[in-house]
């Protein structure tokens, strides 16, 4: 351990010590009123921050109407499981919960939470009710059980008409809103959305789905292959890459119209659209050139650039949606595949991984860091096993996130940053799944055909 | 700081303090090291090299946004053992005893916090109490922050009072704060041969949206690439969330330390 | 007085043979005989088949009408209703016969129902090769080590042999497509399947083979040739395909 020594003080005239000292008096004088003005928060760190003990209770009914009780069970399940996957909180098992719980403010019994054995530190709770004209009403409230004098942090109301997907979606954003306010400021995903490939129709298309895998439904019915779909940042179109009779072609889907929207041919192998972060621009890869390279065009397929010119296949681009300013892609140029990194206009382009092989890296929303997949040993006798993990770009230290030896790849972040959506043949097909992006909390989310390729929407 | 020195020193004969300080100092650094060399053995593995340090990887998880337990912040295995907790205080106590010579002139904060510290057995055992807290991390989730409030007179600025009115109110806010800038803290920034250092105070403003500002090293912890990755995990941070819609100020001041160990 | 008994005796005789005559020899003069029931009406029947004739596998309809019977059946049928119709659909021309009976007699009727055999399939065509068949039997196609798009020494007579062949057959085009076994990445693999084919297609152009004659498509791993996990059949995707363009 170095304790580094103090300097030792140099004598002064006495004189300038008296000054220093009146100086030092005024100066607390002059300050302090100022500073007393003001709210001061002081609070420090050294290892790291535990997750808050959240209980959520559930949502009592607030009215007898039959329907509750269905709506109740929605409810409460997608509140309970949109917290628990968030990786903002630790959620009480109900198992510790006193038998009384609230449904409003004034039946809250704070010694019962803040105590063992529930010991939590926040409350989430409420009522629901549906009324013979349709309408539901839900009231929730966050509370800081340990806070007595001033404990409630949150309270809202949500009306819709009573139906189950109400329900669903009325919980998703009361989740959010906890989540936005106990995780510091990021907007939790409840809402999200993810867009993905499926061949359960008999052909790969484009289908998406609720982030925590309800309402999956299907996108595009080209009747062909559809692959590597890219939802644009506003959420109105989704770009993708489909075999067409002129061969494979960037094409763009508008949610807005439901239908494809015209792109231009490229001429040539196109692959791998990503959107930057302010949704004007698309880099592909094509091969138009000869050889697979990665291609910057206007979002309508206008104002094409070349980026990159090795030998070697260059696919698989994604932009550092924070700055717009970089791309990271796939190069097979030094042989397996490869991650590289480059500016936005093609320059400075800088290898990131070391060996193995690398591909499908996508960006993280703040910027930091790169999730991808690698068979870090590659060779016969090896297992071969391709696993998700994270780096980061200034340093290019690497961690590993899955551990299950079976083929996991094509990461995307949630917008939040804390989840990584990946598909995995651990469960004996080809499926897609989710977890916190330090591995834990893995999640299957779809469980029919064959599910690959998912992709996050921005919010 | 530099008048604070001055005013001690003022009316003594500085010669032969001077000389007993110096000696003292080398004796207890050499003390220190002596310690560190037989208890504090590092591996000295994979920090900053590119590409490599799986064992780095765990730092690199707990600078994800997601709130990391202290121990797996430190360690891949996850192992639960509050070992590393346990061991700072027993470093604290040798500083504590360091700066005692010039402790009316250090600000009073950190001596605060040292003499707290030093009064408890000199040599405490691996298996300390687990409530202590002295570190910052969790705590009550709600204020007081008893770190804080414990210290009684907050420091040399004489701040009382109107800087506990929002802990009390808002503590699940500060506990956001505590846990954003822990999270932005990247480690691995500081200096590979320092495994121990002083604290380091960051002063910062948090607006009404949430967004940090004026961010400024209030005390250094004398180890530059320490300070420097205190004040980019201020600036790394967009915002710590809206502050409370009920609460009437427009900006909270936030003073914020940070202390390091590596193991 | 013997005339006055003369006279009874011969009346008496008169009755007694009166008498007698009737009781022997005659009938009873009867009362009139009720007037017989009338006839019961004889049945009709009557059944046709539409179309009357038809190729052997199509079907016709047989329709029947019959009046005044309790018992009606067709052959080959059986007891059927008294009117009605039915799907028919046989392998030969058939003769539908009716059979009504009722309490007035028995009618019978007939239908015939012509089953033309269909005309005998054309036969099978003189064994030409198309250009197709001659395609796909002589070009080889190139085969690759992993994650290479570069053609192996091994795989140069293939490609000697296939340019012979294009040369003599300097009509024909084709498509090459690039295939990758089912190890590595979707993305990747479609990269590298179309360097492969593109690799092919250089090598043919270099020998001199027009660039006109050849488009290229990669399918990745998209559409393997086998589906085991073994080098065996790694190697079998790991190739350039030619596909015959008509």
């Amino acid at each position: 351990m170095d304790q580094p020594a103090r300097p030792t003080r140099q004598r002064r005239s006495g004189r300038i010590g008296k000054a220093g000292l009146a100086l030092v008096v005024l100066g607390i004088l002059f300050l302090s009123p100022a500073l007393l003005a003001q709210d001061w928060v002081k609070t420090g760190t050294s290892l790291g921050v535990e997750k808050v003990r959240l209980a959520v209770s559930d949502f009592k009914p607030s009215t007898t109407d039959p329907q509750n009780t269905a709506l109740l069970k929605t409810f409460n399940d997608t509140l309970w499981n949109d917290l628990d996957v968030s990786g903002v909180v630790e959620l009480v098992s109900k198992s510790f919960y006193p038998l009384q719980t609230p449904g409003q403010p004034p039946e809250v019994n704070f010694l019962a939470w803040n105590a063992p054995p529930p010991n939590a530190a926040m409350l989430a709770f409420g009522n629901l009710g549906a009324v013979a004209n349709g309408r539901l009403t839900v009231q929730g409230w966050l509370y800081d059980v340990k806070n007595i004098q001033s404990p409630q942090i949150l309270g809202k109301q949500y009306g819709d008409a009573a139906s189950d997907a109400a329900a669903r979606v009325m919980a998703h954003k009361f989740a959010d809103e906890i989540i936005l306010r106990l995780g510091g400021g990021i907007a939790g995903i409840a809402e999200s959305q993810i867009y993905f490939v499926s061949d359960r129709t008999g052909h790969k298309e484009v289908w998406a789905m609720d982030y925590d895998g309800s309402n999956q439904h299907q996108i595009t019915r080209l009747g062909s292959i559809a692959l590597s779909p890219r939802i644009s940042p506003d959420g109105s179109r989704i770009a993708f890459s489909a075999l067409t009779k002129t061969g494979w072609e960037i094409m763009m889907y508008s949610l807005d119209l439901n239908r494809l929207v015209s792109f231009p041919h490229m001429g040539g192998t196109n692959l791998s659209p990503a959107w930057s972060g302010d949704g004007t621009k698309l880099a592909f890869s094509s091969s138009r050139g000869g050889d697979p390279e990665i291609y910057v065009a206007d979002a309508s397929g206008g104002n094409l650039h070349r980026m990159t010119t090795a030998k070697g296949p260059d696919v698989s681009p994604v932009w550092n949606r924070k700055t717009n300013a970089q791309i990271a892609f796939v190069s097979g140029r030094t042989g397996l595949p490869q991650i590289y990194a480059m500016e936005a206009d093609g320059t400075n382009q800088q290898r990131m991984t070391d060996q193995g092989y690398a591909v499908s890296p996508n960006w993280s929303p703040n910027g930091q860091f790169l999730t991808l997949a690698w068979v870090r040993k590659y060779g016969p006798g090896e297992p071969g096993s391709s696993d998700i993990y994270l780096m980061d770009i200034a340093s290019k230290q690497w961690v590993q996130l899955t551990h299950d030896g079976g083929r996991n790849d094509f990461p995307s972040w949630s917008p939040d940053g804390r989840h990584i959506v990946f598909q995995s043949n651990r469960s004996g097909s080809l499926e897609i799944w989710s977890m916190l992006a330090d591995g834990t909390k893995v999640q299957q989310l779809t469980f029919s055909g064959r599910n690959t390729q998912p992709n996050w929407s921005w919010k | 700081m530099a008048a604070n020195a001055e005013i001690y020193f003022e009316h003594d004969g500085w010669g032969r303090a001077l000389a007993w300080s110096a000696g003292l100092h080398v004796a207890i650094t050499a003390a220190l090291l002596l310690y560190s060399a037989l208890f504090y053995r590092t591996s000295g593995e994979g920090w900053g090299a590119g590409g490599g340090g799986e064992a780095i990887g765990a730092t690199l998880v707990s600078t994800v946004p997601l709130p990391a337990n202290p121990a797996q912040a430190q360690n891949v295995l996850a192992n639960e053992s509050k070992g590393l907790t346990q061991s700072q205080p027993k470093i604290e106590e040798k500083v504590a005893d360091a700066i005692e010579i010039q402790g009316k002139n250090a600000k009073v904060k950190p001596k605060k916090k040292q003499e707290t510290a030093s009064k408890e057995k000199p040599q405490p055992a691996p298996e300390e109490e687990t409530n202590q807290v002295a570190f910052g991390e969790g705590g009550p989730v709600s204020g007081p922050y008893g770190t804080f409030s414990a210290a009684g007179a907050k420091g040399g600025f004489g701040i009382t009072g109107g800087g506990g009115d929002f802990g009390t109110k808002y503590a699940w806010y500060v506990r956001v704060i505590q846990q954003k800038v822990a999270e932005n803290w990247l480690k691995y920034e500081i200096d590979p041969r320092i495994t121990t250092a002083q604290r380091v105070y960051i002063t910062f403003d948090v607006v009404r949206d949430g967004h940090p500002m004026n961010v400024q090293v209030e005390q250094s912890s004398g180890v530059p690439s320490l300070d420097i990755s205190a004040k980019r995990a201020l600036e790394r941070i967009d915002t710590f969330g809206a502050l409370p819609p009920d609460y009437s100020g427009n900006k909270i001041s936030v003073e914020f330390w940070f202390d390091y160990s590596r193991k | 007085m013997k005339q006055t008994s003369m006279r009874s005796l011969l009346l008496a005789v008169a009755l007694g043979t009166l008498f007698g005559l009737a009781a022997c020899g005659g009938k009873k003069p009867l009362p009139p005989p009720p007037p017989p029931p009338p006839a019961p009406p004889a049945p009709t029947a009557s059944i046709s088949v539409s179309p009357s004739s038809i190729q052997a596998g199509q079907s016709a309809s047989l329709t029947w009408q019959t009046t005044n019977a309790t018992d009606v059946s067709i052959d080959g049928i059986g007891a059927v209703q008294a009117n009605g119709s039915q799907n028919v659909s046989p392998t030969d021309s058939t003769t539908y016969h009716l059979v009504a009976k009722g309490a007035g007699g028995t009618q019978e009727a007939t239908a015939r129902l012509t089953v033309t055999q269909p005309p005998p399939p054309p036969p099978p065509p003189a064994p030409t090769v198309t250009d197709e068949d001659l395609f796909n039997q002589n070009i080889k196609d190139v085969y690759f080590d992993y994650d290479k798009s570069d053609i192996r020494a091994d795989q140069q007579a293939s490609l000697q042999a296939d340019v012979a062949f294009l040369n003599q057959h300097a009509t024909f085009s084709f498509t090459i497509e690039g295939h990758c076994d089912e190890r590595g990445s979707t993305e990747y693999n479609l990269a590298l399947g179309d360097q492969r084919a593109s690799a092919v297609k250089n090598a043919l152009t270099a020998a001199g083979i027009s660039a006109s004659r050849i488009k290229t498509i990669s399918y990745g791993k998209e559409k393997p040739f086998c589906n085991e996990s073994n080098e065996a059949c790694w190697q079998q995707n790991r190739r350039g395909h030619f596909v015959f363009q008509k």
